[in-house]
């Protein structure tokens, strides 16, 4: 360590001035003080050195803190995130369910995939000439081959869609071909019946999906605060479930509001009606 | 409109379905009832200048509520609960049934309704009322349809000051 006011020569010439006796004195008095101010002074003007310093300093600190904030923390921060989605429950469901049956839906899309390309290796050319027409139509038309299927399906018998609260069973939204009569007391039908399902034969939170109903199947995609129903005429392949599940699911992620009052207002039917008929 | 769900309930036997379908065109088959134990059906109440449309949930009556598939109740916004003013076993338990209602569905307006005047006095009626543990708001006849349109306006009104 260096000072730059380092006395000199102070024992070797004694001095009988009083005022080089009082510098003397003063000088051996302060002289470690000096030091500690010079030293402390230089290590302040070198960001290096200070930052040397301080660094272990800090770094204690934070290693002190993140040992110590799980225990001193842990009970308020639980509180606030408890109390967080506590209050937007409803809301953070009906955020996270799109994605949810996104995520299980690409992964199940992947298993089913990679066991098709094992087939395919295997079958060649014996896959059903409309899946490879599909595939050829897909490729050059750079669409997804789910895509397509759901356009075949679209054609031939999707005949209504309906928006429906999963609690009172009205009616948020609704697409069909065919004027119908009545549609709000058939969401609330199809809504008892739903729930009657439910509670007689599921024993663990299951959901109904398809109901057979003479050539007609009722399609039926829950959410938290909605279920979305498809009546199709004729049958529906897995494939052609999947396309469709896949379509309500985005619908939903893009169109569905995340809240629910308990009613239905005509604006907010009126906009999911639009919604519906553009995706439909 | 706006539309919101009704249900009608309280004990087998005191006139709901024949309130209901007084109140409305029926358009499905009372098989939906006994399998099911509930049946939806529609009706456009005018209120003043304004118009409500009423999802009316018809369900089976049970001897307690509780037996009752709890989401048949909920999202309700109107409870219609009937007794039948004839029979005191009808409203025996109607506190407790209530309460459960009231717990179920804190937000909801209530209509106690005491069907079936027509079998009963003025003189009997007053007794069975005052012998009730809460306030009846309105006396029906189903048979005669007395205030069956007045009963379904007031729950009208009610609904609409909510909204
Ligand atoms: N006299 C009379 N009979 C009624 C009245 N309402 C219903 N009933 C009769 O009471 C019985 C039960 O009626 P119902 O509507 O099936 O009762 P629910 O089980 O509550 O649906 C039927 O025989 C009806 O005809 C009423 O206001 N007056
Ligand atoms: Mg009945």
């Amino acid at each position: 360590m260096t000072t730059e006011k380092s006395p000199q020569n102070l024992g070797n010439e004694p001095n009988k001035n009083e005022d080089l006796m009082l510098s003397m004195i003063r000088e051996i008095l302060l002289k470690e003080d000096r030091e500690d101010i010079a030293d402390i002074k230089a290590h302040f003007d070198d960001n290096e050195k200070l930052a040397e310093r301080i660094n272990p300093i800090i770094e204690i600190h934070v290693e002190s803190m993140k040992r110590k904030f799980p225990r001193e923390y842990q009970k308020q921060v639980e509180r606030i995130v408890e109390r967080k989605i506590k209050a937007s429950q409803d809301e953070l469901l009906d955020v996270v369910y799109p994605v949810m049956g996104k995520m299980v839906r690409k992964y199940v899309n992947h298993q089913f995939l990679s066991l098709k390309e094992g087939l395919d290796d295997r079958l060649g050319q014996l896959f059903s000439f409309k899946g490879w027409y599909n595939r050829i139509k897909a490729m050059v038309m750079g669409v997804d081959e789910s895509e397509i299927l759901l356009r075949d399906l679209d054609h031939t018998s999707i005949e209504e869609v309906f928006i429906i609260q999963r609690d009172s069973g009205l009616l948020m939204g609704h697409f069909s071909r065919n004027e119908t009569i009545d549609r709000d007391v058939i969401a609330g039908m199809l809504t008892a019946i739903k729930s009657f399902v439910e509670d007689a034969f599921s024993k663990e939170r299951q959901e109904l999906e398809l109901i057979d109903y003479g050539t007609y199947k009722i399609f039926i995609q829950s959410f938290h605060l909605y279920y979305i129903s498809v009546i199709l005429d004729g049958s529906i392949s897995s494939a052609e479930k999947d396309a469709l599940s896949a379509k309500l699911l985005d619908f939903a992620e893009k169109e569905m509001p995340n809240t629910l009052a308990n009613d239905v207002s005509p604006s907010d039917y009126e906009t999911l009606s639009m919604q519906l008929s553009k995706y439909f | 409109m706006i539309s919101k769900k009704v249900i009608l309930t309280g004990n087998f036997g005191v006139g709901k379905t024949s309130l209901f379908n007084r109140f409305v065109y029926d358009r499905f088959s009372d098989k939906y009832l006994t399998t099911i134990g509930v049946k939806v059906n529609k009706k456009v109440i005018g209120v003043d200048d304004e118009e409500l449309s009423v999802l009316l949930w018809d369900i089976a009556g049970e001897v307690s509520q509780d037996k009752v598939p709890i989401s048949y109740f909920l999202g309700a916004a109107g409870i219609i609960y009937v007794f039948d003013m004839s029979r005191p076993l009808t409203f025996k338990e109607i506190k407790k049934d209530l309460d459960y209602l009231t717990e179920l569905l804190p937000d909801s307006v209530i209509k106690i309704v005491g069907n079936k005047k027509d079998l009963l006095t003025q003189e009997e009626m007053n007794h069975v009322l005052a012998e009730l543990p809460m306030e009846c708001n309105i006396t029906t006849s189903a048979k005669t349809g007395e205030n069956v349109e007045e009963l379904f306006s007031q729950l009208g009104r009610l609904l609409l000051e909510r909204a």
